[in-house]
């Protein structure tokens, strides 16, 4: 079957309309339906390029922020009455902090409202991850207006840098397990960062060398090869939001 | 057509010129081959055609570069794209769209070109280029090869005048490189195209050269016609070094032209001494009946071959034949579907730290991938500390390899062989029984790649140690290999010595061997020693 061909703009307005959604409903069972309703659609309607694999990095990325942010959110902050799950001894503050207190009792109340604070932050995360794994960037960038040109060349690198790092990580990792170094704890990831960086950056001055030197943003009007048309099929997906 | 009047560049927080008042005209329809060591400044000339040095890297640039007239002091590189076709050294990273087609226009379409202007030249350049097939393909599924057909053909959909190439055919087998570079001369003659490249594999580009910049690395450049520059110029292909070696009065710089002077020393006869095969040592790499596979795509069919101690193997195939896979299931990384490897009596896959490190050395197409450190004195002592031995052990394997590298230096700022070597000796310094390279001789000049075969050699002459590379480099393999494997669609299709294999396929011949045949010889120290055992 031939995949659909959507314009590259309707996953990130459909994406906009379910987070629209989801902050307006704030139900965490809603909320959970949209993100399982969104891996859905990821998992069978990517491409099978870089940008379509960084949707599991957007999936881990996002499940982290949830576990600190729930832990932090047990911690701290203003105690909930109710039920009591169990109780952590109380860090003294000093008075001039009245209000906040780190341990405590920790109630089921609390750790509820965390976790729903948590969950809405991820959902969201979890939604634009997806809009930008559903869509290549090189075609984003060609339905932009040409005067947001310097908007455009700066949203198109960091678009297809982010995807491309996730294969770069994957690629100079395997190399330093050659060189017998451990692939755990936090100095392997320092390791990773700085030949990452290096060659992010190169890749990047060579992208906007290369446009540049094709005339990019020159001509203020830009003509169609072949146009993006809006079709109903796009309606449709964002309707659907 | 373009025009140079006393150009002089210097980069920021650099204190030596990269070009000095160089004057030269290249004039239209010419064909014009920039050469140097690595680091010398070839991409940045190549990049002062369309203004992208200074305007895009920064930079004081004196005097004057203009091009059809225009000057890039008033013109930024977007003004000159309908004049100038630029291709840089790695084309992947300066696509633009997805597909053949979309990046095929995507020049025009910033021109603002009408639509049936458009239609028709994207149908020109797809019959020139042979890239009709691929029209719909993604571009993230072309081999090299094809690749650098695309980065070819989207500039000149733009009808430049001048087409600036920066090392065209580094990452192409023999065969793809030979094919972009006859649709280059074709449009050289067709169009009267004006096209400045630069390369290191001088024996693939300079048969099509009408003229050659040498630039040295201090800021003086030389122009001339190649046998002017060649006669005395260290950068040389491998005939012309033949040449030199039979002391012959001219040089020629093709094949054709060789042949013609030398068949005379051709048409004796010599003793062929029958080639004492060395015993082989032990085995060291048991592959059986490997196979891979990526998302159901084989890479690898049931692959079998033992490598032996002193051995040097070279993995020779189109760009996609499976070379890489094969290493890096050698290597241990990829999990295989089929089959098992042992190297030195282990899984490579089991391997882990220090265990691993003496076992395999493994250097990837990105050098760069091993290094992390903030300096090149980092690095070493890293090394030194990792694998246990005195400080200051690597630093010296380092200086053996490639002397004159300050410890301060960060490994970025390092020529693409200075890189190679402080990975090398990274690996080197834990000293391992299996030494695994993956193209390392993309970007290198004649000079690094002679160190690097010395190195290599003197490698695997230990006891129980064997070398293992992946290239394209056919002159390498003549120069170093002792047994040839050729993969195709991931089969090995022949495997045996070096000359065996080599000599059996006109594509994969060293120029040495395509001026001397049929007399056996790969190499010019063959060719010199045979004469020599004549007299």
């Amino acid at each position: 079957m031939k995949k659909l061909s959507l314009h590259p703009l309707t996953w990130w307005i459909w994406a906009i309309g379910l987070a629209i959604a989801v902050i307006r409903f704030d139900s965490t069972m809603f909320t959970l339906g949209c993100v399982g309703a969104v891996a859905v659609v990821v998992f069978t309607n990517r491409e099978n390029a870089p940008w379509g694999k960084s949707f599991n990095w957007t999936l881990k990325l996002s499940a982290w922020i949830l576990l600190v942010r729930t832990i932090i959110g047990v911690l701290i902050g203003v105690p909930i009455p109710g039920t009591t799950l169990f109780t952590l001894p109380i860090l003294p503050l000093p008075s001039w902090m009245p209000g906040i207190r780190i341990g405590g009792t920790v109630t089921a109340e609390r750790l509820t409202s965390a976790l729903t604070e948590g969950v809405l932050i991820c959902a969201i995360i979890v939604i634009f991850g997806a809009a930008a794994s559903l869509t290549s960037p090189h075609r984003l960038l060609r339905v932009l207006p040409v005067y947001i040109y310097e908007f455009g060349i700066s949203v198109v690198i960091a678009t297809s840098v982010l995807p491309q790092l996730v294969s770069s990580v994957t690629r100079i990792r395997q190399a330093q397990r050659l060189r017998g170094q451990s692939l755990r704890g936090f100095a392997s990831w320092r390791r990773v960062a700085i030949p990452l960086l290096e060659e992010s950056l190169a890749r990047s001055l060579d992208l906007a060398a290369a446009m540049d030197s094709r005339g990019y943003g020159v001509s203020k009007k830009r003509s169609r090869y072949r146009p993006i048309k809006w079709r109903a099929a796009d309606s449709a997906v964002v309707f659907s939001a | 057509m373009i025009k140079f009047s006393n150009v002089s560049l210097i980069y920021p927080n650099s204190t030596t010129t990269v070009l000095e008042d160089l004057n030269l005209e290249i004039a239209e329809g010419e064909m014009v081959l920039v050469i140097g060591p690595t680091g010398s400044g070839k991409s940045s000339l190549l990049r002062l055609i369309n203004g992208l040095v200074p305007h895009h890297t920064g930079g004081i640039l004196a005097g004057d570069v203009s091009v059809d007239g225009h000057s890039t002091q008033l013109v930024k590189p977007g003004g000159m794209a309908h004049l100038i076709g630029i291709v840089g050294q790695n084309p992947a990273n300066g696509f633009v769209a997805d597909t053949v087609e979309e990046e095929l226009a995507f020049g025009m379409e910033t021109l603002n070109l009408p639509h049936d202007v458009m239609r028709k030249r994207v149908e020109e350049v797809l019959d020139l280029l042979s890239l009709a097939p691929l029209r719909d393909r993604s571009i993230a599924t072309l081999s090299g090869g094809e690749q650098q057909r695309v980065a070819i053909g989207s500039a000149l959909v733009a009808h430049p005048k001048v087409l600036v190439l920066d090392e065209p055919t580094s990452a192409l087998d023999p065969i793809a490189a030979e094919e972009v570079l006859s649709i280059l001369h074709r449009l050289v003659h067709d169009l009267s195209l004006t096209v400045v490249i630069a390369e290191h594999k001088l024996e693939r580009v300079i048969q099509f050269a009408d003229r050659i910049v040498h630039i040295n690395g201090v800021g003086v450049a030389q122009v001339g016609t190649p046998e002017e520059i060649l006669m005395h110029s260290p950068i040389a292909p491998p005939i012309v070094h033949l040449a030199r070696a039979l002391g012959l009065k001219e040089i020629g710089v093709s094949v054709r032209e060789m042949r013609r002077m030398t068949s005379e020393i051709r048409d004796k006869e010599y003793v062929h001494s029958d080639l004492i095969s060395s015993p082989l040592g032990a085995p060291i790499i048991k592959m059986s009946d490997l196979s891979l596979a990526y998302d159901g795509k084989p890479a690898l069919k049931s692959v079998s071959a033992t490598i032996s101690s002193n051995e040097i193997v070279a993995i020779m195939g189109r760009n996609g034949a499976g070379k890489s896979s094969l290493l890096k299931s050698l290597a241990g990384i990829s999990q295989l579907a089929k089959g098992s490897v042992n190297v030195a009596g282990f899984n490579p896959q089991d391997l882990k730290g220090k265990e691993r490190r003496s076992t395999i050395g493994f250097i990837p197409q990105e050098p760069s991938d091993l290094l992390y450190g903030q300096s090149v004195q980092i690095e070493c002592d890293q090394a030194d500390k990792d694998n246990q031995i005195p400080s200051g052990t690597t630093a010296q394997i380092l200086n053996q390899l490639v002397p004159g590298i300050s410890g301060s230096t960060h490994p970025r700022d390092l020529s693409e062989g200075q890189r190679l070597g402080l990975a090398l000796s990274i690996v080197l310094s834990s000293n391992p029984a299996v030494l695994v390279l993956d193209e390392p001789t993309r970007g290198l000049d004649y000079q690094a790649k002679k160190e690097l075969t010395k190195i290599l050699i003197e490698f695997a002459r230990a006891t129980s140690k064997c070398v293992v590379l992946a290239t394209h480099d056919v002159e390498l393999v003549a120069e170093l290999a002792t047994r040839v494997m050729f993969l195709a669609d991931g089969d090995i299709v022949a495997d045996g010595t070096t000359l065996d294999v080599l000599l059996s396929s006109p594509a994969f011949a060293p120029q040495v061997s395509k001026v001397m045949a049929p007399q056996p010889w790969l190499k010019i120290s063959d060719v010199v020693a045979a004469i020599q055992a004549h007299q």
